[in-house]
């Protein structure tokens, strides 16, 4: 059964590992669209968006700082808890896009 | 009976590791089309996918190292921080979503369209050099052509290089060429730029 667990771990690693590698690298060339990423549209005419940019670096800091909680944990038994703080600063940071978005798309004319 | 399991293991095993493969193999050809994977329905990039694919992905992760650091391996408690983290990521797409089709602009695709940069250079009469390029949306190829439609200089038809002609006696600057950039699939979507000769 110790090897079926091995191949299964290396199976998952190197599904995984395919995956991030492809889609990052596509995000990377150009392959998978990301014009316009930090835009919106208000009748049909792009301006540039604050709201997006500080959602996309919540995300990112987000990411990296649970993605490292993880990798510091000397024995992991159980996903790490999120602190309170970064769950309210996720969820504000999302409510600000929503309401800029909401905004463009119904408020100014 | 504990064969039988470890047949149907290893079996399993292999048929989810061959799926995997073929999944991974079609999305690197470009069969599996991964091009609008974090975009609207009116072809921008979408911020809240892109967010939720990151959420995804590092959740994914960090559950993958924390199960297979175990020994022996167990499906570790998901802490509700983390149920909230991707709940707030998924609920805030899907108001997006519902933003977005509230209004028809907001799932309008793209026109087909070629777009030169830069838009209006400056280039010095006597050699001075212009390298343009552009950027082609929703179209079949992404080759132009190139051509000077008006006023002086040449521009190579294949790489976009403008070229100023020589200082010409009795002609004050500055003066102004258009360039054109055509797309070689459609001739209908084309860009113009103006240089603007010193």
């Amino acid at each position: 059964m110790t090897s079926l667990q091995t191949v299964v771990r290396w199976e998952s690693a190197l599904f995984l590992g395919g995956l991030y590698g492809i889609i990052l690298v596509q995000l990377l060339t150009g392959r998978i669209n990301t014009r316009w990423l930090l835009y919106g549209r208000n009748n049909g005419l792009r301006y540039f968006s604050p709201e997006r940019v500080q959602l996309l670096v919540l995300t990112l800091a987000g990411a990296a700082y649970y993605l490292l909680t993880v990798l510091q944990m000397p024995d992991p038994r159980s996903l790490p808890a999120v602190p309170n703080t970064w769950i309210g600063l996720l969820g504000g940071s999302n409510s600000l896009y929503l309401l800029g978005k909401a905004y463009t798309m119904w408020g100014r004319k | 009976m504990a064969s039988v399991s470890v047949v149907a293991g290893w079996l399993i095993c292999g048929i989810v590791g061959l799926l995997g493969a073929i999944i991974l193999w079609k999305m690197a050809d470009g069969t599996i089309n991964l091009s609008r994977l974090i975009s609207e329905p009116n072809g921008d990039a979408s911020i809240s996918r892109l967010q939720l694919l990151v959420f995804t992905f590092v959740v994914a992760l960090s559950l993958f190292l924390v199960i297979v650091s175990g020994k022996p391996a167990t499906f570790p408690v998901i802490p509700a921080t983390v149920l909230s983290l991707l709940g707030i990521s998924a609920s805030s797409y899907l108001v997006s979503k519902g933003i977005q089709f509230s209004n028809p602009a907001g799932v309008e695709d793209r026109e087909p369209q070629v777009k030169i940069a830069p838009v209006n250079p400056t280039v010095r009469f006597g050699g001075g050099v212009q390298q343009f390029t552009v950027d082609t949306v929703r179209l079949s190829s992404t080759a132009v052509t190139w051509s000077v439609v008006a006023g002086p200089g040449r521009v190579d038809a294949q790489t976009g290089l403008y070229q100023a002609p020589p200082v010409t006696a009795g002609v004050a600057p500055p003066q102004y060429a258009t360039i054109k950039a055509e797309s070689a699939h459609d001739a209908s979507k084309f860009d113009l730029a103006v240089v603007t000769l010193i």
